[in-house]
């Protein structure tokens, strides 16, 4: 399937895209748009404004897509949060990895492309998965 | 990004502008878009006329405000403008940079004020290092007192050891 969002992508495009990819449509296919109006007819936009998968109700992309796609694993939206603080700051979670996790997409967009922005997020998305879950599992800081 | 060339020659730098209408009521959305841009740190230009120095991050941020006027039964343009001439531009940078500097400002009197108490001087720090933060990210043409409030809230825990090393 194709998928098709704003170009220059930041922690919430690149955290949706890893999402869509790993959880949705593992065949997902990105491609970076200016403008809703440059849409190909076959991709479902996300991130755009005017787009269902977009921010609505205070809610990031991310967490759209989460509820579109009724996707009720605890972890991922734990790490609703950190994306959600990282994109909007606007104090409704407390995410301390929000801040890093930010400067560090910002950073990358500075150096890569959209396609390689996504292919490098995606192991560090796998990654923060991994330990959120250890740390649901241990119920402390996993060592 | 793009600049313009006034009649002058001087150059003047593009504002991303958001210009909208919300019903008056329910006012809870109204309050809730207000202190959206409140925390942009936008200049108000007029009524219903917002606007930020053009960037990748500042017309997103107006795009998602616009996004949520449009969910609530508002209505909401997103314009790309350079002010007229240099003079605009400086009138509304000059009232942007005096908002953050009265923000800035209270952080350093809070520092001050702390300074001298037997308050959790950590915690005081702590809570005033958020809020500079957030005053540092809608700060878009930095006062003097940018620096002076960090060099505040950095000295607090600092002036303690030597309070405690006096008494």
């Amino acid at each position: 399937m194709k998928w098709a969002t704003r170009a220059g992508v930041h922690i919430d495009r690149a955290a949706s895209a890893w999402l869509i990819r790993s959880r949705i449509d593992p065949d997902a296919v990105f491609t970076f748009i200016g403008d809703l109006d440059d849409l190909p007819d076959d991709a479902t936009p996300f991130d755009i404004r005017g787009a269902a998968l977009g921010h609505h109700n205070g809610d990031c992309t991310f967490e759209a897509i989460l509820r579109h796609y009724d996707l009720a694993d605890p972890i991922l939206w734990q790490i609703a949060e950190i994306i959600h603080q990282a994109d909007l700051d606007d104090d409704r979670y407390d995410a301390p990895e929000a801040a890093g996790l930010d400067v560090t997409l910002r950073g990358l967009s500075m150096i890569c492309d959209d396609h390689h922005v996504l292919d490098l997020t995606a192991p560090l998305f796998d990654g923060l998965y991994t330990y959120k879950r250890q740390h649901l599992l241990l119920g402390r800081e996993p060592a | 990004m793009a600049t313009t060339v006034t009649a002058k020659g001087g150059t003047v730098r593009p504002w991303v502008l958001l210009s909208y209408r919300l019903p008056r009521e329910p006012s809870t959305p109204r309050i809730a878009v207000w202190r959206k841009l409140e925390r942009l740190g936008v200049a108000r230009i007029g009524d219903g006329l917002v606007g930020l120095p053009d960037g990748n991050r500042t017309r997103e941020q107006l795009e998602w405000v616009a996004e949520e006027i449009t969910d609530a039964a508002g209505t909401a343009t997103i314009w790309m403008a350079t002010p007229g001439n240099r003079a605009q531009h400086q009138v509304i940078s000059e009232s942007m940079s005096a908002a953050r500097a009265a923000e800035y400002r209270q952080i350093i009197a809070e520092a001050k004020a702390a300074a001298g108490t037997a308050d959790d001087l950590a915690r005081t720090q702590r809570r005033l290092r958020t809020a500079l933060r957030s005053v540092q990210r809608r700060d878009y043409f930095p006062p003097p007192e940018r620096e002076q409030a960090k060099i505040a809230v950095a000295g607090i825990t600092t002036s303690s050891t030597t309070t405690a090393a006096t008494t």
